[in-house]
């Protein structure tokens, strides 16, 4: 037999295992599904921001031909959910902003479903809406729930070292502020779900849930049952972005509507209602202050954040829990001190988004470590890497900092851009003639790579099989949302047991099949998920050689599994064909199958009361270098190039590396310059793709990829999480080099051309002005 | 009620038959009469793509296309695009290059490249860019579809 | 139709009639009691009765397989473009790339592929929107519309300039009765020359924020024969006759470029709304115009 070499699939580009399906249009969406016997659910949402429900007459709706089911708020009881648990599924009474549920209907059709939404009547007594959350606080506002009346929601506070001390060494300290603002996910599959409720009173929910085991602790609640008589299925999703991490009205309605009406329900969202309804990004008022030594030691930062909550709480007030962990470590900073307020509005909600926070935090970190370079007379880069940490070092808040490459990445960053050279060159030009300025920024920020801590458990479980054939199946509990886990997988699975990715598949969609994982967030699920997996692949490994080894003269030391075989490492010699081993396993008086379990807890800590702990199991840094052109006459601002240089401990899949960093980039591209859900008045006044602007085909700039690898000590394979980072270190890259090219600062993102247009125009004005 | 109307017409290199409403769209006809889920929903208002499909050849919007005028004409869709055991060169090529992540944009965009492939002898990379400037991708941020296309453009060429 | 008759329609009511005439006699008599609903490219139509704007008349008339309403031809000194001409048909034209390209420029801004191969002209100018990706052009052009009625069995033919036929934010002056058949114009002469530019970044899948198009003949550092039209600066596609009536046969130099700015801001009219401010229309306008003016975009 011919000798079979050791080979690698680990750092291959490998295609996504679901691709086929998916370019064929076989995949079924949970928005595709469509069940026996199943009728539609719609909703009537207020519409309005702040109002009193004098009436609701369902009557002329109950009437119509067709109409099954129609709910309000007085049909069930209050069953309240969230965060904070401020939310309800059909609100009475009162409604608080424009989203609220006051009415749902099941039918048999979508058509009929909005007739009879059109013929509920609601008599609305309108009432004054407070918008701002500054003026929410403020004495004598009107309470947006009655049981907090002075409309405040979460708050956050986290203090480290001498904040006067550090103030009276500092040469030079900067306050400004910034406001950073609502943006939607925009999935291209809209809000969708599915209920079907069997005799017994037992739920099963098709959901794009992407958090199904916490989902179902969340869920029960606003559906008075108990959480493991809920089964979640996750069918195939068009994108999630952290849309999903919550229970939202939507999904209890459905299954509320599908127990009255004894039927399977299919609730899904149009585009317009999906603007309005799904959660946002937490849109911030970030007053930020550095403070640092004439030689660039940075001494301290202070933030003071104030959050529009919106009507009800979801996870967006809870993101200063991640943008403390950027204004302590972002860069080494010896003192800290953060105050964070959320208060109530009239306004919609936010949730969490790819990024969590950290988005927010560092498009102001960022920004200002550039003022900071020119206020001291220094270049970037070298106020970056006097400040930069180490591995080794431990941030204020306990993040113990390993297998750091920030130096690595700023180096690289600058060097592969010219960086320093040409910002200075476009800063001379600023002054020349010529009405396109070209301008280079840099930014970095430090994100979880190895899990966060946020719950009790950070673990993740696996459940893996090989049949008769040597086919692996692994039950995974982490959910697969588009990211490329599938991929990750199964080169990790192949990579220990020897077997081709062909053979290999991911289960991953039944809560009542899958074990435990805390959900698809915080770019953990190749480190965690990754981490379990492949310690169940080595149990069978382990099992498989241990059997191997009796059967033929060898020690298991000096066994390998590699291409469907068992193989003598000493002289790469193939000696047992693994499906004919296991079969051999198998069928003996004393029968061994190759099913073995894990469950990964990775090795962080929570933070304790005063948000110290070391939360994440690593921790990895990205630089991007923007370069842009800006048109000074129409304001346009048109990104060139972006180079990123990004730790990820190591390549797994380099293909589908590739692909969640330069989709993370165009994300956040979008969130610098074009995307903003302007809420006006509670209103959400461009809800659709016509007025919201994401990022298309032509507007992409050249992206240049270059990844670090620091071989991750607790990570598989030495991979660290990487999806949130791209999306973080983007748009400050952009701000800051639109100042590089005109000269102008821009605190409030996106960067419009009208943006951009007026700041000029101001700009020219004040130098008329003043000649 | 809109007053319904029979039609037929070929439906991926068959003939279908249909009674529709005169005012639905060409995409309820696919996915809600026909069961045919591949073409998808993603806006309805022909300012993402995701609907694409050819009618006589040329890319259009099945949400803004009204049924009725499907009659007589030769519609393809994404399940019809393989036509053998193997899949299509730019099906294949959007697996091979990493073009395709949670997946829900790609039936439109593949239909797309195929019409574009189709009526241009060769393209640019800034004409393959305007090609593809109304097909909305929130997951890959395009450049690894722009890497398939420019693939399979290279080996027709 | 009458206001009476509009008012008893129900919103939720679709056609009740379809026919798809193959001429544009059959055309012409589908439309003739002024009951019916055309169905061109269909991208404006699907919406607009999706969210109510437009309400069904009685009958669908699907215009888009009367071989007569579409293409592009010469007819003495006028170019003839048929109604239901798709977008990606002018372009694509080679004759119009020959003798307006201007067209053909405002064509390749137009939306996105998908729309294009579906979308008319003729749907585009009797959609009336003031951002019309065709209409500056048009305007420009000394376009003309014909307007097809059938009266008694006979076709009744009728022209007007554009430049009248919109008569407010999706209005235009075409009777129930009618069906726009063509829009005509004179071939420019070749001395003159025409561009289109609107907003950005993208370059064409947005409703413009503002949008322009010059006709000139450039004589040394002069414009004559001067045509100035823009897009989503007034209730409707404006001709900025007197910014063209000043600058007309003058020099330009900064000074008389600022002088055209001043008057072209006495003569638009723009609003705020979502996707810009009146501000914003207002400076790029001033933007577009010297731009136009000097030849630089």
């Amino acid at each position: 037999m011919e000798p079979i070499k050791k080979t690698s699939i680990i750092g291959q580009r490998v295609p996504k295992p679901d691709g086929p399906d998916k370019a064929t249009g076989r995949t079924i969406y949970i928005n595709d599904m469509v069940l026996p016997m199943m009728l539609y659910g719609k909703i009537l949402h207020a519409g309005r921001p702040h109002a009193r429900i004098k009436s609701i007459d369902v009557s002329r709706a109950e009437a119509l031909p067709g109409v099954h089911v129609v709910l309000t708020a007085d049909d069930i009881p209050e069953l309240r959910f969230g965060v904070n648990h401020d939310n309800v599924p059909l609100k009475g009474g009162k409604v608080r902003c424009v989203r609220d549920e006051v009415a749902a209907v099941a039918a048999e059709s979508e058509e009929i479903c909005d007739q009879a939404l059109a013929l509920i009547e609601v008599d609305y007594e309108d009432l004054p809406g407070l918008f701002d959350p500054a003026e929410a606080l403020l004495e004598g506002a009107p309470a947006v729930h009655d049981e907090k009346p002075d409309n405040k929601s979460l708050a956050y506070q986290f203090d480290h070292g001498d904040l006067d001390a550090a103030e009276a060494e500092s040469d030079v300290i900067l306050d400004h502020v910034f406001n950073v603002h609502y943006v939607a996910h925009c999935c291209m599959g809209t809000g969708c779900v599915l209920a079907d409720f069997n005799p017994s009173g037992k739920l099963t929910i098709y959901s794009q849930t992407q958090y199904p085991y916490n989902f179902k602790m969340d869920l029960a609640p606003a559906l008075g049952i108990h959480p493991g008589d809920i089964r979640v299925i996750q069918p195939p999703v068009g994108g999630a972005f952290g849309s999903k991490l919550d229970v939202y009205p939507f999904e209890p309605i459905c299954a509320l509507l599908a127990k009255a009406a004894r039927r399977p329900v299919k609730l899904m969202f149009s585009r317009e209602e999906e603007f309005v309804n799904a959660p946002t990004r937490q849109p911030v008022r970030i007053n930020l202050r550095l403070g640092a030594k004439a030689d660039g030691t940075l001494t301290f930062r202070e933030a003071d954040c104030l959050l529009n909550n919106g009507a009800y709480t979801s996870w967006g007030p809870t993101t200063p829990s991640v943008m403390m962990r950027t204004f302590t470590s972002h860069y080494r900073v010896p003192t800290v001190k953060c105050r964070f307020q959320s208060a109530y509005t009239n306004n919609p909600y936010a949730g969490s988004f790819r990024g969590y926070g950290n988005v927010q935090a560092t498009y102001a970190t960022a920004i200002q470590m550039d003022m900071l370079a020119e206020k001291l007379g220094m270049n970037l880069l070298e106020l970056s890497l006097k400040n930069a940490q180490k591995s080794g070092e431990v941030s204020p808040q306990g993040s113990r900092l390993d297998d750091l490459a920030f130096i690595e990445c700023l180096e690289v960053a600058a060097q592969k851009t010219d960086f320093l050279a040409r910002t200075d060159a476009n800063a001379e030009a600023r002054q020349k003639p010529g009405r396109i300025k070209r301008g280079i920024g840099l930014a970095s920020s430090i994100h979880n790579a190895g899990g966060a801590r946020i719950h009790k458990s950070d673990g993740c479980g696996t459940i893996l099989k090989l049949d008769d054939f040597a086919r692996c199946t692994v039950i995974t509990g982490a959910s697969e949302i588009g990211q490329g886990f599938d991929a990750v997988l199964c080169q990790i699975i192949s990579e220990e047991l020897g077997i081709p990715v062909a053979d290999i598949t991911m289960k991953n969609d039944d809560s009542a099949i899958g074990p435990w994982d805390v959900g698809v967030h915080a770019s953990r699920t190749t480190f965690i998920a990754g981490n379990s997996a492949q310690r169940a692949a080595r149990a069978a490994r382990e099992q498989i050689l241990d059997a191997a080894s009796k059967r033929v003269n060898a020690t298991v030391d000096n066994l390998d599994l590699r291409q469907g075989w068992v193989v003598q490492v000493h002289n790469d010699e193939p000696l047992i064909k693994l499906d004919k081993l296991l079969r051999d396993m198998h069928f003996q008086k004393e029968p061994e199958l190759v099913m073995t379990t894990d469950y990964y807890e990775p090795s962080s800590e929570p933070e304790d009361r005063h948000h110290v702990g070391d939360i994440s199991a690593a921790y990895s840094h990205a630089v991007h270098v923007a370069e842009v052109e800006v048109d000074t006459e129409t304001g346009e601002v048109k990104v060139t190039k972006v180079t990123s240089v990004q730790d990820v401990g190591r390549v797994i899949n380099e293909l589908g590396l590739e692909a969640q960093i330069e989709g993370g980039i165009v994300m956040g591209l979008g969130y610098a310059l074009s995307e903003e859900l302007r809420i006006v008045e509670g209103q959400v006044t461009n809800p659709s793709f016509r007025d919201y602007k994401v990022p298309t085909a032509p507007e992409i700039p050249e992206l240049d990829l270059h990844f670090i690898e620091t071989d991750c000590k607790t990570g598989p394979m030495g991979a660290k999480g990487i999806a949130e980072l791209p999306t973080i270190v983007i748009a400050p890259a952009v701000a800051n080099a639109v100042y590089n090219a005109i000269g102008i600062r821009f605190m409030d993102p996106p960067l419009t051309p009208e943006k951009v247009a007026r700041a000029l125009w101001d700009q020219q004005s004040d130098k008329a002005a003043m000649s | 009620m809109s007053i319904n109307i029979d039609i037929e017409f070929t439906l991926n290199g068959r003939r279908v038959q249909a009674n529709v409403p005169a005012d639905m769209s060409a995409l309820a006809l696919l996915r809600d009469k026909l069961g045919m889920t591949g073409t998808k929903l993603a806006c309805g208002e022909g300012e993402c793509g995701a609907c694409t499909i050819l009618m006589d050849g040329e890319s259009v919007n099945a949400c803004l296309m009204y049924a009725v005028d499907c009659q007589g004409r030769d519609i393809l869709t994404i399940e019809g695009l393989r036509t053998e055991e193997v899949l299509h060169d730019i099906q294949q090529a959007f697996v091979d290059h990493g073009a395709i992540q949670c997946g829900f944009c790609t039936p439109g965009m593949i239909l797309q490249t195929k019409y574009l492939l189709d009526s241009h002898s060769s393209m640019t990379p800034d004409d393959l860019k305007r090609g593809l400037e109304s097909n909305v991708c929130r997951c890959t941020g395009y450049k690894k579809i722009f890497d398939a296309i420019s693939d399979v453009a290279t080996d027709k060429a | 139709m009458t206001a009476e008759q509009d008012s008893n329609l129900d919103i939720n009511q679709g056609p009740q009639e379809y026919v798809a005439p193959t001429t544009l006699g059959q055309a012409a008599e589908a439309v003739a009691d002024g009951n019916a609903t055309i169905l061109a490219g269909g991208t404006d139509l699907m919406l607009q009765t999706a969210v109510g704007h437009i309400n069904y008349r009685t009958r669908l008339v699907n215009i888009r397989r009367v071989a007569e309403l579409r293409g592009v031809s010469k007819q003495d000194d006028e170019i003839r473009i048929g109604a239901a001409t798709t977008i990606t048909d002018i372009r694509n034209d080679e004759l119009l790339s020959r003798m307006a390209p201007v067209l053909v420029e405002a064509a390749n801004h137009f939306a996105g592929s998908q729309i294009r191969n579906a979308a008319t002209i003729g749907g585009n100018i009797c959609n009336a929107s003031p951002a019309g990706d065709t209409l500056p052009a048009l305007l420009i052009l000394d376009a003309e519309v014909e307007l097809t009625c059938s009266s008694a069995g006979t076709l009744a033919q009728r022209r007007m300039p554009l430049t009248g036929f919109f008569t407010g934010p999706g209005q235009t002056a075409m009777l129930a009765n009618e069906l726009l058949s063509a829009i005509v114009f004179r071939i420019p002469e070749h001395r003159a020359e025409a561009t289109f530019i609107k907003s950005g970044p993208r370059p064409a899948l947005e409703i413009s924020i503002v949008s322009a198009a010059i006709s000139a003949i450039r004589d040394t550092n002069a414009l004559f024969h001067v045509r100035l039209a823009f897009g989503a600066v007034a209730p409707v596609p404006l001709r900025a006759t007197a910014t063209e009536a000043f600058i007309e046969g003058k020099t330009l130099d900064d000074d008389l470029i600022e002088q055209a700015v001043d008057i072209l801001m006495s003569e638009i009219n723009p609003i705020d709304d979502v996707r810009a401010t009146a501000w914003y229309r207002r400076h790029l306008a001033a933007v577009y115009l010297r731009r136009l003016l000097v030849d630089e975009y």
